[in-house]
This record gives structure tokens, C-alpha cells and sequence, in this order.
């Protein structure tokens, strides 16, 4: 390959990070996200690329912290919140009073970006929403997070934003799961969430994407401006053909489980330690897959000899059954020896025979790959002990991205912010804490 | 309204979902994206078709990546495509691929190259398991290769039920997303200095970032989180319930909408519940079962916890309060006439996205990249047709225009 990669890897290795510059420096982000993931992702994800985030935390500190499956907190917070509480400083402040409004509408006429997850009617009768704070800072960019999106006849709806309740919306678990079989259907054979917070977690990257965008005008224009996402319509997006084939065809995606109505074999297939992914649907990718698997009369059988022949339900069905014969006695590892074996003499679409094992967290992180390229952090906190995190996933050779700091607790940098940043005496910062403001 | 990504001209040479939705989400905000694919075929994207069906002889599946685009035609394996193809990119601000690692190398046109053409080139190199690293040699990657290796699928579906594979692209789509995310920080940090850089981001590596507490539960514990099925294990009873007319997600994120919740199933019961009485996932199922999606709504805005309906693409496509979003816009393409796709997500007050044509027959926009941008003659234009090194589309669906009948 001509060196490529080991070129590749000595421009990019995350390793090699520090020292380089960053994207976002210079950029200040205030995060006012109470019990909200998906406007942590968005910060954190400004964060990586080098913006300063300051997150504004109820005094007493985040509900978000106390989010703790099975019970697992450490120091009070759990793992949810240090997943993802990255390259932030920590200021507690409360909104419910004049005073502490006062105090966010200073930090925000030194911002940049507002992240906030607060309803917009809330923010607008605090007197810190995005109409009285551009008034003062005409370049801010307010980002917005919600459920629905804050126009539109669904926008006033009293539910409180949620991952669950942004997967409903999005279209994804209605083709996720297996379809009812008999009756009464079983449990599992329902609408299924994605098991991670994907909602929340792909609000805040289109949050982040927003800003990046109404950053670039304000480079050209100097103008601010508001930037509305709806965490249901971020995953929505991902549901790709769904409108056109319902504005063309009249028909809309069911689920079938891990079949594919539009590709196939697309598939988990069985294998001796567990499941394997198994691709090959274009015609020339199919052919070599039948070949690999013993099987080449198949390739010309009448059943299998077209994509759309492929798609028919009891096709896929009948392929299923043919790929797992063969590969139940086979290990994913000697399953994608196999395919590579062959594939390797390849190029162009008959090469295009895709697998991948369905890893168990703890099989991902047994594989060294993902450890070389710096995609996992163990990071020693002094207040929040050793953590495994993922690290960002961007390899830049210029600007690298990176995770400097884990979590610390609330209002840890209250008087480096108060102070520092806003001119506040010592006195001062003791009275409003005293007070409760802060 | 202006458009935020002005003046910025992507060049997109990639296949399939990953790199052309990359180049998607930035044309949507204004980018000037010309699309690179080989003569006749084209894109093997178009051929992805549901059900097999194609509509005005191209597939509704390959509509929904590739709006905004300029579609040229250019075999690049060729010495005389890869000098256009270079000439392109000189002109660009970025370039997105999702070759395998090291294709576009090989071929003289990888960033090692370009950048000596052009140092201010953004070039994002997507890919399934990076550029580099003993997993990045010649190996292929689709959507649910990352959605598997990542640990996503093993998390996602029902206890003592075999791991989910989503049963939309959704290892693509989010991939992409953070690759154009990080497309626009490179174009912040290059108007400060000029300096292009290259961008290598791997799509399984993308899924292993969205996995929120996996990775510190695995650390602290040694145990893989379990499949938790509809029932969200950090919010519960937070989750997907079946109800009379379908199922609905019921969601209650604090201790008061857990209040609120409580409430509602004791009113129901009625029995009043003791304040330490936990709420259990079986109750809320039950309490469910009978009611309609309208009744669960009405019962969480009366009780104070939330619901929202599961829904899927027809009642997108049938609501209301999208279509007043622009979220399900609804286009009038010169081509094709009315076609209703997704809108852009993120809603900008003073430079929004917008769609403003749909995807074309392969080689479309030849002459006006090709005269245009690059101020090749028609002769010269010609010439490279006759040599084959640019082209248009095959006499096949998926590739070629309307049939006149249709228009």
C-alpha cells in the first residue's frame, strides 16, 4: 500500500495529540442542561474539538448525576454523568431568582454558544432566552433541545424530553425488533429502542452540528442565531427512505427482525460462538459469498438470481437458512478468514462481501485494534477514581481531538468562574453561596 | 434566507450511505457538492432498492442521500479521470470518500497527493476500521458491521433473545454525521490558519463512542451491560409499552413525574400506593394494556409523567407537525416533479437548510461542472467522452432519467 498507512497513522495517532493545536479554541460554550444527556453530548462534543464549556449545574448539582443504573454511583454521581461530563468546568447556579438570572445573562454576553435543554417559554420569562440575551450579544448562537422542536403545532406539549420518549418519536424502534408471530405475540416481538441512549445521543450530535454551521455564518456575517433541534427528528433522519417510499410507493417499513427489505443477504447469521454480520447483496458480491460458502450452483438459481429477487421475505428466509448451515460450524473469526481469502483476490463490487462479529462490550475491548488506535481512554480522576471512557473517534492530523479531563463535582470551578471570569469578589461568591444561589 | 455553508464546494467520491450522506447533511446548509461516480452504473447505491421497487427509474432509497448534488461522471481509474478528478479537488474546500483504507492512495489521488495541489483541503477518509491499525487492511464495512463490532447489537433487544441489528442504517447515518461534524470544526480552525488536514473516522469507532455508560460499567464491573430490552435500565419504568392500539413510550425522568406516574396507576387500581412503593415495569404494563395511545397521552398530561406514540414512517409522513417543520419537506424537483423527503434536523432562525432538488441520473451535470467550473471546451468535453473517461448513465433503473411517458 505504498506506506500509506503507516503515514496515515504517524499524522493522526491520537497519541501524538497533545501539543497540537485545537479546532474550537477560543470558542466559550455555557451548557445549562438540567437532567438532560443529549445537551451533554452536544457540549462534549464542542468540547473535543477545543471549545471551553462551562457547565451550569442547580445548586446542589445536576439531576443528571443521580441517573445510576444498577445503583452504581461514584461520589454521588453516576455513570451515565461521568460518561460523559468530559473537558467541561463546573459552575453551580440557581435560575429561579433575579440574581442568579442576572449572573447568566454576564456569562452569557461573554459566551459563544448557549447549550440549553430548558423549555424556550421557561427561558424567554427568565429573561435569558435567546430574544434578550442576543439583545446584548448579537453574535450568540443559542441552541435549543428538545423533544418536538420549539415551533410547531407539537411544540408546547407538557412531555419532558427523553431518550425513550425521542426513539418513539423517531421512527426507529418501529423497525427494530421482530414482527408478531401468533397470539398473543410474545414480549420481545415488539417495537424495540436501541439499547444505548441513540436519541439522546444523536440530539446532541445535530445540536453540535447546528452550532458548527451558525458558526460559520457568523464568520461571515458576525450574526448569532437560534438553532432549534428536535431530538425525535435527529434519530428520524437516520430512517432515510421513509418518506420517499411512502410518497412513491405508498408504503412504509415493518419490522422483520434482522432482515433487510431493501438489501439481502443483510443479515445476523449463527455461528459456533455466537453471531456474525453477513452481507453480500449486489449480484457479484452474492455470487462470490455462494462460492465461499460451497455453494456456486446457487448463484444461478432462479430464486436467488436478482436483488429484488432477493428481497422476497421467503427468500431471505430460505438464504438465512442456507447461510447458517454453513456457518454454524464455523467461528466469526474463521468465517471472516474465509471471506477475506477470497475477497483479497477481488476488487470492485464482487469483493463487496461485508462480515463482522456481534461483540459483547467486553469482546470489543479485548481486541487490540481499538486499543492501537487510541479509541478507548483509562483515566485516573482524583475525585472520581480510575474510568474507562470512549475517546473521540477522530483521527485529525492537524487538529486532533481529545478528552482532557473526566467530571468534577458541582460548582467545583464556581470562584475561577465567578471570579476570574466575571470579576466577582471572594465576598461576593461566599454571600451568593451562602444564599443558595450559587 | 442565506445558506450557513456558502461558498464551500465539497467534492464527495464515495459509494453506498457513509460518505454520501456525510457530503448530504452539508450540502442541506448550503455546500456546493459535486458527486463523483463512475460512467454508466454509477453510485451501486441506486441500486438499493426496496422491495425492489423503483419510481420514475430511480430507487427512493438513493433520493434521501443525495439531494443538493451536482452528479458528474468520471472513471478515475484512468490516468486522464484521476487529472480531472485532481483538477476538481483543487477547487474544493473538502473532499469526502469511503474507499477502503488506502484505495484513493494507491490510485494518486489520496490526501498525500491533493494536498500538495491544494494545503487547504479538508479531507475526510471514511471508512470502516480507519486508515490505519491492524483491522484497516483491505477489510470492507458496512452499516451493521459497525452496529456488531461495536458492541451496539449485543446491547439492544430482549434478555435470553439473540443481539438486534436496527433495521435501518443506523451505522452509516451516524457515522457520517460525526464526520461532517468534524468537517466543519476543520473548516472553522482553516479560516483562522489555511491549513487543511485529513480526517480519518471509522464507522465502528463512531458507534463505540454513542455507548454512553458501557464502557465505565465494563471498566469498574468486568461484566458486559445486559440487554435490557424496551425497558430503559438507567430511567425505569421509563420504556416502550404495548397499549390497546398499538405500543407508547412512557417516560419519567425525576422523581416528580415518577410522583405523577404513581399516581395514575393507583387511581387506576384503586388502591392508594405508599409513598416507598417502588413502581415496577409489570404495573405500568398492565396499566397500559388496556388504554389507548390517546388515553396514555391524556393520563400523562393529566398525571404529570410523559408518553409520546411509537410511530413509524406513514404517520411521518402524515403529520402535521413535521411538515409545518420542514422536517418532512416537500419538494417540487425539476426532474421528477413532487417528491417528499426528510428535511434538514438542526433548524437555523437566520441561515437554514433547505433541499432544493433531489438526486440525478448518473453524469447529469457533466457540462456544467466540466464548462463551468473547470472551463473546459466542448471539444475537450467531447474528447474525454469519446476516451471514456467521462461518461453518463446506463440504460438501466437506477441510473438513467425518467422515461418520457413518466415526466
Amino acid at each position: 500500500m505504498s506506506g500509506f498507512d503507516a503515514w496515515a497513522k504517524a499524522a493522526t495517532d491520537p497519541g501524538t495529540a497533545a501539543g497540537k493545536p485545537e479546532a474550537l479554541a477560543g470558542l466559550r460554550v455555557i451548557e445549562i442542561c438540567p437532567g438532560h444527556f443529549g445537551g451533554m453530548v452536544a457540549s462534549s462534543i464542542l468540547g473535543e474539538f477545543g471549545a471551553e464549556v462551562i457547565k451550569v449545574e442547580p445548586p446542589g448539582g445536576d439531576p443528571a448525576r443521580r441517573y445510576a443504573p444498577e445503583g452504581i454511583a461514584i461520589e454521588g454521581t453516576g455513570l451515565p454523568f461521568l460518561s460523559e461530563a468530559r473537558n467541561r468546568r463546573f459552575a453551580t447556579l440557581s435560575l429561579d431568582e433575579g440574581e442568579g438570572r442576572e449572573i447568566f445573562r454576564r456569562l452569557a454576553r461573554g459566551a459563544d454558544v448557549i447549550v440549553t435543554s430548558e423549555r424556550v417559554a421557561r427561558m424567554d420569562e427568565a429573561g435569558v432566552g435567546h430574544a434578550a440575551l442576543s439583545v446584548e450579544n448579537p453574535g450568540l448562537i443559542f441552541l435549543a433541545l428538545s423533544l418536538y422542536g420549539s415551533f410547531g403545532p407539537c411544540a408546547d406539549s407538557s412531555a419532558m424530553d427523553s431518550d425513550i420518549l425521542c426513539q418513539a418519536l423517531s421512527g426507529a424502534p418501529h423497525i427494530i425488533g421482530e414482527p408478531e408471530e401468533g397470539s398473543p405475540p410474545l414480549p420481545h416481538q415488539a417495537p424495540t429502542r436501541l439499547g444505548n441512549w441513540h436519541g439522546w445521543f444523536t440530539q446532541g450530535l445535530w445540536g453540535a452540528f447546528g452550532v458548527l454551521a451558525a458558526l460559520r455564518f457568523r464568520a461571515e456575517t458576525g450574526k448569532g442565531q437560534f438553532v432549534d433541534v428536535s431530538g425525535a427528528e435527529g434519530l428520524m433522519k437516520f430512517a432515510d427512505y421513509n418518506i420517499t417510499w411512502m410518497h412513491t410507493a405508498g408504503k412504509s417499513r415493518r419490522r422483520i427482525g434482522n432482515f433487510d427489505p431493501a438489501v439481502f443477504p443483510y443479515t445476523y447469521i449463527k455461528c459456533r460462538d455466537g453471531h456474525t454480520f453477513m452481507a453480500a447483496y449486489n449480484d457479484e458480491a452474492f455470487d462470490s459469498l455462494m462460492t465461499i460458502i460451497g455453494r456456486p450452483e446457487l448463484a444461478g438459481d432462479p430464486r436467488f438470481s436478482s436483488p429484488a429477487a432477493r428481497v422476497r421475505m421467503e427468500t431471505e428466509k430460505a438464504l438465512q437458512a442456507i447461510l447458517e448451515d454453513w456457518s454454524q460450524h464455523l467461528t466469526a473469526d474463521e468465517i471472516l478468514r474465509a471471506i477475506e481469502e477470497h475477497t483479497s483476490k477481488k476488487s470492485g463490487p464482487g469483493a463487496a462481501v461485508v462480515t463482522g462479529r456481534v461483540n459483547r462490550p467486553l469482546e470489543t475491548l479485548a481486541e487490540a485494534n481499538w486499543r492501537e488506535r487510541g479509541c478507548f481512554a483509562s483515566v485516573d480522576d482524583p475525585v472520581y477514581g480510575n474510568l474507562l471512557l470512549a475517546a473521540p473517534p477522530w483521527k485529525m492530523s492537524f487538529t486532533p481531538a481529545r478528552l482532557k479531563s473526566v467530571c468534577k463535582r458541582p460548582g467545583a470551578d464556581n470562584r475561577e468562574i465567578y471570579c476570574g471570569l466575571l470579576g466577582l469578589s471572594a465576598a461576593e461568591v461566599d454571600s451568593l453561596s451562602a444564599r443558595g444561589v450559587i | 434566507k442565506p445558506e450557513a455553508l456558502e461558498g464551500i464546494r465539497v467534492i464527495e467520491l464515495a459509494t453506498r450511505i457513509f460518505g454520501p450522506a456525510t457530503s448530504d447533511y452539508l450540502g442541506e446548509f448550503g455546500a456546493e457538492v459535486i458527486k463523483v461516480e463512475l460512467p454508466l452504473r454509477g453510485d451501486l447505491m441506486r441500486y438499493v432498492a426496496p422491495e425492489g421497487f423503483y419510481w420514475k427509474e430511480v430507487s427512493p432509497a438513493f433520493l434521501s442521500l443525495n439531494r443538493n448534488k451536482h452528479h458528474v461522471a468520471i472513471d478515475v481509474r484512468l490516468p486522464d479521470g484521476k487529472e480531472l478528478f485532481a483538477r476538481i479537488a483543487e477547487k474544493s474546500d473538502v473532499l469526502v470518500e469511503n474507499l477502503r483504507a488506502g484505495t484513493m492512495d494507491e490510485w494518486g489521488i489520496g490526501y498525500r497527493q491533493l494536498r500538495e495541489r491544494n494545503p487547504g483541503l479538508i479531507y475526510a477518509a471514511n471508512s470502516g476500521f480507519g486508515q490505519w491499525g491492524p483491522y484497516s487492511r483491505g477489510r470492507a464495512s458496512y452499516d451493521a458491521t459497525a452496529q456488531a463490532v461495536s458492541g451496539m447489537s449485543a446491547i439492544t433487544g430482549f434478555p435470553g433473545h439473540p443481539p438486534v441489528k436496527a433495521g435501518f442504517w443506523v451505522g452509516d447515518y451516524t457515522a457520517a454525521l460525526f464526520s461532517a461534524i468534524s468537517i466543519l470544526a476543520a473548516l472553522e480552525v482553516r479560516r483562522r490558519t489555511g491549513e487543511g488536514q485529513l480526517i480519518d473516522i471509522s464507522q465502528a469507532e463512531a458507534m463505540i463512542r454513542t455507548l454512553d455508560w458501557t464502557w465505565p460499567y465494563a471498566g469498574l464491573t468486568g461484566k458486559d451491560r445486559p440487554r435490557a430490552g424496551n425497558l430503559d435500565p438507567v430511567l425505569p419504568p421509563s420504556g416502550i409499552y404495548r397499549c390497546a392500539d398499538g405500543f407508547v413510550a412512557i417516560s419519567a425522568r425525576d422523581a416528580e413525574e415518577r410522583a405523577g406516574l404513581l399516581e395514575a396507576l393507583s387511581a387506576a387500581s384503586g388502591s392508594a400506593a405508599s409513598a416507598g412503593e417502588g413502581l415496577s415495569a409489570d404495573q405500568v404494563a398492565a396499566f397500559s394494556a388496556s388504554r389507548t395511545q390517546a388515553e396514555m397521552l391524556r393520563a400523562a398530561e393529566g398525571s404529570g409523567f410523559s408518553a409520546a406514540p411509537v410511530v413509524g414512517g406513514e404517520d411521518h409522513y402524515r403529520d402535521p407537525h413535521l411538515r409545518a417543520r420542514g422536517t418532512v419537506w416537500e419538494l417540487d424537483d425539476p426532474l421528477y416533479g413532487r417528491i417528499d423527503e426528510y428535511g434538514p434536523v438542526p433548524k437555523l432562525s437566520e441561515s437554514p437548510g433547505r433541499i432544493k432538488w433531489t438526486a440525478k441520473p448518473v453524469g447529469y451535470h457533466n457540462e456544467k461542472v466540466f464548462n463551468g467550473l473547470l472551463g473546459l471546451s466542448r471539444e475537450e468535453v467531447q474528447e474525454l467522452e469519446r476516451k471514456k473517461v467521462i461518461g453518463k448513465w446506463a440504460d438501466a433503473p437506477g441510473a438513467r432519467p425518467p422515461v418520457e411517458k413518466e415526466r
